[in-house]
């Protein structure tokens, strides 16, 4: 069975580096090409900077749980938080279009999660958010 | 965290090379590099992305800072040298569109 990643950090964004190490260290055991380590890595980067400066309101105790898993040509990347409900699938507002003078940066990074990820799922459960992304391995 | 930035002027330019990552852990140190760099009175900026592995959008946050600032002064920023995966970031983002974005050193700098 392939190496899988469960890891509980705090809601900190110093915590994306330690992170990205473990990530890479996943892909190295599973064989994972190096653009598809970028991807996850980055839209980890987006999440948890979302959850820490939107979801958390100085919450002590916020922590945020990562599992990944390779099944079937999928990798699965489920990512908890226990701050307020969001749910970022429902989030369509990023400005990709508009010239230099108007461009807002505001949801682009729930944008590149979404637009990286095969499948993006979204669930409250247990007082905690739930977001489940599916990347297909098979795709280049 | 701070950021690594290499910094060298080319012909009327000057031109950074953030090393490493650049992401939501070290953008605010990117940022004020960058906009004291802009506050100062710099008009021609070139950011070299080949000492660069990693940007999320808490950097490109900083670069569209960046561009806005010197465009209302006349300025330009123009990015370089950016490998494949930070490119197509680019891309789907939308950035591409309002940012120039050069192949090489030599062709950013005709255009900045």
């Amino acid at each position: 069975m392939a190496e899988e990643l469960n890891v509980t950090i705090p809601a900190r964004l110093s915590e994306v580096r330690e992170l990205s190490s473990m990530v890479e260290a996943f892909g190295d055991a599973n064989g994972l090409p190096d653009p598809k380590v970028f991807v996850i890595n980055l839209a980890l980067d987006e999440l948890i900077t979302n959850t820490v400066t939107h979801g958390l309101e100085d919450k002590a105790d916020a922590e945020i749980r990562i599992r990944m898993r390779v099944r079937a040509d999928t990798l699965i990347l489920v990512m908890e938080d226990n701050g307020q409900p969001f749910d970022p699938t429902r989030d369509t507002n990023a400005d990709v279009t508009s010239s230099l003078e108007e461009r807002s940066i505001g949801g682009l990074g729930l944008h590149l999660v979404k637009s990286f990820a095969d499948r993006v799922a979204y669930e409250f459960v247990g007082g905690r958010n739930r977001l489940t992304m599916e990347h297909d391995l098979t795709r280049a | 965290m701070d950021i690594e930035v290499a910094e060298e002027r080319d012909g009327g330019a000057l031109v950074l090379l953030p090393i490493g990552r650049l992401d939501s852990a070290n953008a605010r140190s990117f940022e004020s590099i960058v906009m004291e760099r802009v506050g100062s009175g710099e008009q021609r900026l070139l950011v070299d992305f080949s000492r660069l592995n990693f940007i999320s959008s808490s950097g490109m946050r900083v670069l569209l800072m960046a561009a806005k600032k010197l465009h209302a002064s006349q300025g330009k920023l123009v990015l370089c040298a950016m490998p494949d995966h930070i490119h197509e970031v680019f891309r789907i983002s939308g950035f591409d569109q309002i940012i120039p974005i050069r192949d090489t050193r030599e062709s950013a700098l005709a255009d900045a």
